[in-house]
């Protein structure tokens, strides 16, 4: 018997010291990632399997191995000395003390104790007499032996004496001044190991001939349920791993959110100025043009690569910003007749309309105050797509394109026009913006997959500054605003095809364009350098806008 | 804003009536097609009000109709159309006789007078223009 209980006691202390912890049921409830609250949970674990050891040892004091029993406790468990129940006697000392009377007290009749306040409980007492400072292991310690918060509604939390805050538990045998039931509170155990005392103590009775063996099973039983601290440490670790990386993640997250907010700032901020910039650098543009035209016709020779002027020419013009503009306001006041078009501050618009039938040379002889427009005429077979769904501005704007020379395919929604741009090139697109089937500005974002050279201009009666930033996001190059003159759409295919060579035509005077292209950005020559080039207007803006933002 | 004075912008249709130079009938025949269209799209939107009372689909139409208005300088019409649209969008100057304003049966019926009187005004404009064309139009 002696040597049995040895046995046991030795098993259990190599247990101990290889810290192996109990798991069973506990191991299950703790995937919860507090590695103190596994900890706590393992010391109770270790304690429990003490008074498991204990009630072998001196809980069967009224059995028939009552003499060797006592031995052995006295001989082989100094560290289990303090009795099973420690930890209530801990906090009935605390609470007979009255240590600590504004955290943790007796209540009035003394058959329940009652933490007043949470915070410092946690902070001062758990850490002094508990050796961990986690509120929430104290009160699971607690429940396991069999103590209860007191459960109270929401009008009697308000109306309690102990604050609204406080925690009450109790315990049936828990009283004050009734020192001697604290040896009758006893920790709950699981239910497997519930088994395993009962089954112990049962045996312990019956037959000392088969202890040992018993014990050994019963200890298989608690191995079997166990988990060896090599594997718990590692999968706290990897626990303790996985948290820095969800907290590393989040940062990272928050961080991308701020960013993407700046950003997203930025970007409204540079489209403004971008829409600001291309209004004025339009004006130049046009003034340049016009002080072309003057001296030309004041019989100076301008070089033809002059006429759309170089970077440095805009820049220079921009410096002196105010008289421009000063003069474009001069213009605009006798020359405009549109004053709901977006874009009738264009330089452009001030141009006459060139009478087609008339021929390009009555142009002249009808421009009073610019003389030779020479530069301003539009080629003729440009290649037009109209998407409209509205059969009278598709008889109106076709008629209107034709007159100009231009040539009018016509679709009715966006994914008509998405389908026929796959297929064929064009040298300008008019897209209104409200269709059936597919909006216009949703069919130029999904053209611009696959086509960003083709000017598409938005046909819209709705003008607001925020829908102009919306077209423009969506790729468009610029606004046509309905109802529309013939005057205002002609600026459009002056202000974008202006100098251009129809595509159909480009193979021969392909030998032109590219000298053309040398003079004005040598760079950017290559293959398809004619297509590239199909705004005109447009590309010459760039050179400014880099050095201007 | 209210409504243009004149039924018809004479700046705009003049412009289109220019274009008959290299092509006779130009504009009469664009004016039939819209005469055509307008009375077609009154007829939806008296369907939609007395059917399926689709306040969206009413917004549609009345952009739809807005727009030919428009660009034919017939103005008036073009100003009760896009009255039709904010009215199909739950956009109103006009009080609302009801404070619910997710009652759509208030708009559905502003959207019904208006559209009486955009039947009328369709009537002055068609006048004016058979007057021009000396043509029953």
């Amino acid at each position: 018997m002696l040597g049995s209980k040895a046995n046991l006691d030795t098993k259990f202390s190599a247990l101990k010291t290889a810290k192996t912890v109990v798991t069973g049921t506990t191991l299950d409830s703790n995937s919860h990632p507090n590695s103190n609250e596994i900890k706590t949970d393992t010391d109770n674990e270790l304690s429990m399997l003490n008074s498991t050891i204990n009630s072998n040892n001196s809980g069967n004091t009224n059995s028939n191995i009552n003499s060797n029993s006592n031995n052995n406790s006295n001989s082989s468990n100094s560290n289990s000395k303090p009795q099973s129940n420690e930890f209530v006697r801990k906090i009935y000392g605390i609470l007979e003390r009255g240590d600590y009377p504004d955290i943790v007290r007796w209540t009035e009749n003394g058959d329940s104790f009652v933490v007043l306040d949470t915070g410092s409980f946690t902070s001062q007492i758990l850490p002094n007499h508990f050796k961990h400072s986690n509120f929430a292991s104290f009160v699971r310690q607690l429940n396991k032996y069999d103590f209860h918060k007191v459960k109270r509604t929401q009008e009697e939390r308000k109306a309690c004496q102990y604050g609204e805050l406080s925690w009450e538990f109790n315990h049936p045998l828990f009283k004050r001044n009734q020192e001697a039931n604290l040896d009758n509170i006893k920790r709950k155990a699981a239910t497997q190991k519930k088994v395993l005392v009962d089954e112990k103590s049962l045996l312990l009775n019956k037959a000392d001939g088969t202890q040992a063996l018993e014990n050994e099973s019963a200890m298989n039983l608690i191995l079997n349920n166990t988990v060896n601290s090599e594997s718990f440490t590692q999968l706290k670790k990897k626990v303790e791993k996985l948290h820095k990386e969800i907290d590393s993640y989040k940062k990272e997250n928050d961080n991308y959110k701020i960013e993407l907010e700046k950003l997203n700032n930025k970007y409204y901020t540079v489209l403004e100025s971008l829409l600001t910039f291309k209004t004025v650098n339009d004006n130049l543009i046009g003034n340049f043009n016009t002080l072309c035209q003057i001296l030309t016709s004041q019989g100076i020779d301008l070089p033809q690569s002059i006429q759309y002027s170089s970077p440095q020419k805009d820049l220079k013009l921009l410096t002196t910003e105010s008289s421009t503009q000063s003069l474009v306001n001069a213009q605009d006041s006798t020359s405009q007749s549109t004053p709901d078009n977006v874009r009738n501050v264009q330089a452009p618009t001030n141009v006459p309309i060139p009478d087609v039938i008339g021929g390009s040379a009555d142009i002249n002889s009808k421009n009073d105050d610019i003389g030779d427009v020479d530069s301003n005429e539009l080629k003729k077979g440009f290649h037009v797509l109209l998407v409209e769904d509205d059969d009278v501005s598709i008889q109106l704007c076709s008629k209107f394109l034709r007159k100009y020379g231009c040539t009018v395919q016509v679709v009715t929604d966006g994914l008509a026009a998405i389908s026929i741009l796959e297929k064929f090139r064009f040298d300008l697109v008019l897209m209104d913006i409200v269709m059936p089937n597919l909006d216009g500005a949703t069919a130029t974002s999904i053209i611009r997959n696959f086509d960003n050279r083709t000017p598409i201009i938005a046909m819209t009666g709705s003008i607001e500054h925020q829908d102009l930033i919306t077209y423009l996001q969506h790729g468009m190059n610029d606004i046509l605003a309905k109802p529309f003159t013939r005057k205002d759409l002609y600026s459009i295919l002056i202000r974008y095809l202006k100098d251009r060579v129809p595509i159909s035509d480009q193979k021969n005077q392909l030998q032109q364009e590219q000298t053309f292209d040398n003079v004005r950005r040598s760079p950017e020559v290559h293959e398809d350098s004619q297509q590239q080039n199909i705004p005109v207007m447009m590309n010459d803006g760039p050179p400014l806008k880099k050095t201007r933002l | 804003m209210s409504i243009p004075k004149e039924v018809i912008d004479w700046n705009i249709l003049n412009e289109i009536i220019s274009m008959d130079e290299d092509d006779p009938d130009f504009s009469r025949m664009l004016i039939m097609q819209y005469i055509d269209q307008a009375q077609t799209t009154f007829d939806k939107m008296q369907n939609e009000l007395e059917t399926t009372k689709d306040l969206s689909a009413l917004n549609s139409l009345g952009h739809f109709l807005k727009g030919s208005s428009a660009t034919l300088g017939l103005q008036r019409i073009a100003w009760i159309c896009e009255k039709i649209q904010n009215l199909g969008k739950k956009q109103s100057n006009e009080v609302i006789p009801a404070i619910d304003g997710s009652n759509d049966k208030v708009y559905l019926e502003m959207i019904s007078k208006a559209l009486d009187q955009a039947r009328v005004e369709f009537k002055l404009a068609r006048k004016e223009l058979s007057d021009y064309y000396k043509t029953e139009l």
